[in-house]
């Protein structure tokens, strides 16, 4: 057993490309599943429409990528306004079953032969971002590291790492002392400072054993800037006039249209605004990679999502963003651990004789049973996740 | 509860556990023998049958075959077998491109679309191999006539939907009794194929004892899901919405677990394999399909008049109606629950093992007819039994019927999108026409053909 290779795995998941995707994704679902009570099964859909804008750009229109991102706010809000005409206005089962049909859809009509000219098929389209990967500080061959202090990193990185991580443990160290804190006022403060030091004390230690390639690297530094950009502004906008009618919707929809709001454009505008977030997730995974395969958009992306979302706690934008932090993490070590059982026990693991894991392409499907266990036992035992609120866990008004 | 009731729900819920138990057990026992990495390159030659207008496949031997790396470097090479196969070591998961020398095949031979140079990729790797498909021959079309093309897709399409309208029937009484949206009825219906195929073809069990032992399974199964996951769940006051986003999970551990058991590969059952068919007017119809299809008519028929005429039946379907006004009435709500999880399971099973024998079987063949059963269920109206029959059964004909295009229809030489009326939605995408269809439908009438308007709002 190789236990700095699972640490450095693990670890790397938790402020890697995929936690980054994902997080950007659940923030967008938690708009609409956490605050509007909208239980959206096609968020794969939304990523799949800002990766195939991204990607259509060079490939099929000719022009620079960067107009991808326009375009694909433009399909993120004909795709949601498509999901929620015909159910809007029925019950929320109604609306899982549509939205993941039409998601459904569109992955079909992406991997299509017939369509091959616009969208490539099921082997995607590749090497489109060459706008993005080109115009880059870092190296592409060469390992980056989040620590502060590594090699790789110069004073000016250093400094906003630093400064990063500073507001990071101030925000988390605020929610950890409310949940530490409870009902007691006393020594809040006190709370906090220990809460913040302590997360301080985890992202200088976990960030020491990441490692990077320069595009990660790259991707990882645009998107989680970007999750922070739009978890605030959602903070924000859930504080405002607009979200508190969100949130009433999801608590008790006859009460908010007794108050004279247009409930219906309200869950409009909640699905659209989630599903352009979502978007931005597409457009930060197919960039990372360089490349769009259809079948990273298939229903289940959509489950991982919201397994992720409701780990870190619905209706909360730090459990939308710590939750898929920790839900990679979660897999990478299972994946690194399995992987590196199977070594140690020549690449068999025997327990009362079941050969549960023969070959290396095994260890995937434990990884993904563990997912589905954790959304099961999670919404059964713990609704509100890691970081959520009870009382704001209000699925079906009881 | 008296003593003797609680002796008898508890041996209940041994023998329910047991049978899953072995069942599971059972399967992984069986030594998956490792299988080393290799690319399997099939080459075949597609003939199209003059009577029945379906393409016939048929092997091509003594191919040769040469997988390179990405450098371009040859990695291996093999020649097809009488089987039209050959199976090629590989030493990695990496990218290969797989290149089949056109000069050995054989004489009036040619490559159809594709071209001679694949590229496998690395990730490509879900089971030990991949297979490449090559095809040669030239189709010619126009043999068969519209008309005896369209009785055939409707003869199919017919047969396809009885197997799906069986699947469904299930969901939707269970939907109907605890208003619970199942997304892991798909995997009910894996279950029952993959026991079924384990104990044909693993285990050489001759099907008439495998298949109504994969049945009952399916059943105990069904009972197990209720009696340890749904039933203790609704004690516990677990909201709807909840209890759905459970049964997604539910539905990736199962998956995968019959990936991890019946590996990603479709395999095909012993039994009943490779029947030619027999012309019945203007149809072709393997006696296997035939028999199916009347034993699915014959099983579903019995379900409608079931539910219409016996006392549980009667009693289901005050619960579908209202649980609390059936309850009052002195009917055990809980039993029927009970009851309609095990029967749905039963004929997710049947379904199953007969979408198995007609489409091989694979971890996921009962999750691809998942969204097609929710189609059929919105068409027939969410809850109700017999709109859950007759919707899926129309789904079921509708998608293989669009297929097939209508010649005196517009747009012959139109765009992809726009030409389907005049020839056919593409396979690959037969099942879009039948989403966007029940969208459609919950635009115009949201309860759906059978459904009452009461259960929408």
């Amino acid at each position: 057993m190789n236990w700095s290779n699972i640490l450095t795995a693990t670890l790397s998941a938790f402020f890697g490309v995929n936690a980054m995707y994902f997080a950007l994704s659940a923030i967008g679902l938690n708009v609409q599943f956490g605050y509007a009570g909208l239980l959206n099964f096609g968020q794969a859909g939304f990523m799949a429409c800002g990766a195939y804008a991204v990607g259509m750009t060079a490939h099929y229109y000719g022009i620079s990528f960067w107009w991808g991102v326009p375009i694909a706010v433009v399909y993120a809000v004909i795709f949601g306004l498509i999901m929620g005409v015909p159910t809007l206005r029925l019950r929320a089962d109604y609306l899982a079953i549509v939205t993941i049909a039409l998601a459904e859809c569109v992955r079909l009509i992406v991997r299509s032969v017939t369509f091959k000219k616009y969208f490539g098929g099921s082997d995607g389209i590749n090497q489109f971002a060459n706008s993005f990967v080109s115009k880059t500080p870092f190296n592409p061959s060469s390992k980056y590291s989040l620590y502060p202090f590594a090699d790789s990193v110069n004073a000016v990185g250093s400094v906003l790492l630093l400064v990063s991580f500073a507001v990071c443990s101030v925000l988390l160290g605020h929610m950890l002392a409310q949940k530490w804190a409870k009902e007691e006022r006393q020594g809040f403060q006190t709370k906090w400072i220990i809460s913040a030091v302590a997360v301080m004390a985890f992202l200088m230690i976990a960030s020491k054993q990441t490692e990077y390639d320069g595009l990660s690297f790259k991707s990882l530094v645009v998107g989680w800037i970007l999750a922070a950009v739009i978890g605030g502004f959602i903070y924000m906008l859930m504080r405002s006039p607009w979200g508190r009618v969100i949130k009433g919707i999801r608590e008790d929809e006859d009460a908010v249209r007794s108050l004279g709001k247009n409930v219906y454009s309200y869950k409009m505008q909640a699905l659209i605004l989630g599903g352009v977030i979502a978007t931005f997730s597409g457009i930060m995974f197919s960039v990372s990679r360089g490349s769009v395969q259809p079948d990273n958009y298939s229903r289940d992306v959509t489950f991982y999502v919201l397994t992720a979302l409701v780990l870190g706690g619905l209706a909360k934008v730090s459990g939308s963003i710590v939750g898929p932090m920790l839900f990679w993490a979660i897999l990478s070590f299972v994946d690194a651990f399995l992987n590196e059982l199977a070594k140690s026990w020549g690449g068999h693991v025997d327990i009362f004789g079941i050969p549960l894991i023969t070959e290396s392409s095994h260890i995937g499907v434990y990884v993904q049973v563990v997912i589905g266990l954790m959304l099961v036992f999670l919404m059964v035992f713990r609704p509100q996740g890691l970081f959520g609120n009870k009382k704001e866990m209000a699925l079906d008004g009881h | 509860m008296n003593p003797g009731d609680q002796l008898k729900k508890r041996l209940q819920h041994l023998v329910a556990l047991l049978l899953v138990g072995l069942a599971v057990f059972g399967m992984f026992a069986e030594p998956a023998h490792a299988e080393d990495l290799a690319v399997k390159v099939r080459v075949q030659n597609q003939v199209q049958d003059a009577g029945t207008g379906k393409t016939k496949k048929e092997p091509v031997a003594g191919v040769k075959v040469v997988v390179a790396d990405t450098s371009g470097a040859q990695v291996g090479e093999g020649v097809t077998d009488d089987k039209g196969v050959a199976l090629i070591p590989l030493p990695a998961k990496a990218d290969y491109t797989v290149t089949l020398d056109e000069s050995t095949l054989p004489e009036g031979f040619a490559l159809q679309e594709g071209g001679a140079e694949r590229q496998v990729k690395g990730d490509a790797f879900v089971t030990s191999t991949v297979t490449v498909n090559y095809f040669t021959g030239a189709a010619n079309r126009a043999t068969v006539g519209w008309w005896s093309q369209f009785a055939q897709r409707l003869a199919d399409g017919a047969r396809f939907g009885l197997i799906l309208a069986m699947c469904a029937v299930g969901l939707s009484l269970i939907f109907g009794t605890t208003g619970l949206t199942n997304f892991a009825h798909g995997e009910m219906v894996t279950f029952g194929a993959m026991i079924a195929y384990i104990l044909n073809t693993d285990r050489a069990i001759t099907p008439w004892l495998a298949f109504p032992v994969a049945i009952i399974a399916g059943g105990a199964f069904g009972l197990a899901q209720n009696e340890f996951i749904y039933s203790p769940l609704r004690k516990r006051k677990i909201g709807l919405v909840s209890q759905m986003v459970v049964t997604v999970g539910v539905a990736i551990v199962l998956k995968n677990i019959f990936l991890r058991i019946l590996g990603g590969r479709t395999k095909v059952f012993a039994a009943f394999n490779n029947q030619d068919c027999k012309r019945v007017g203007p149809i072709c119809v393997t006696p296997r399909d035939a028999t199916t299809a009347l034993i699915s008519l014959v099983i579903l028929v019995g379900v409608a008049l079931a539910l219409q005429k016996t006392r549980l039946g009667k009693a289901t379907r005050a619960v579908s109606d209202n649980p609390d006004l059936a309850s009052s009435t002195g009917i055990d709500s809980q039993k029927i629950i009970r009851l309609v999880w095990i029967l749905g399971g039963m004929l997710a099973a049947t379904g199953g093992i007969f979408r198995g024998l007609d489409e091989g079987v694979g971890p996921f063949i009962g999750s691809d007819l998942l969204f097609l059963m929710f189609a059929g269920i919105t068409l027939g109206g969410l809850g109700s039994a017999y709109g859950a029959l007759v919707g899926s059964f129309v789904i079921g004909l509708f998608v293989e019927v669009s297929t097939l295009g209508i010649p005196i229809m517009p747009g012959k030489n139109w765009p992809a999108p726009l030409d389907w009326l005049h020839n056919g939605v593409p396979s690959e995408l037969k099942n879009v026409p039948a989403y966007v269809g029940m969208i459609i439908v919950l635009l115009v009438r949201p309860q759906g053909i059978l459904g009452r308007r009461e259960r929408v709002g």
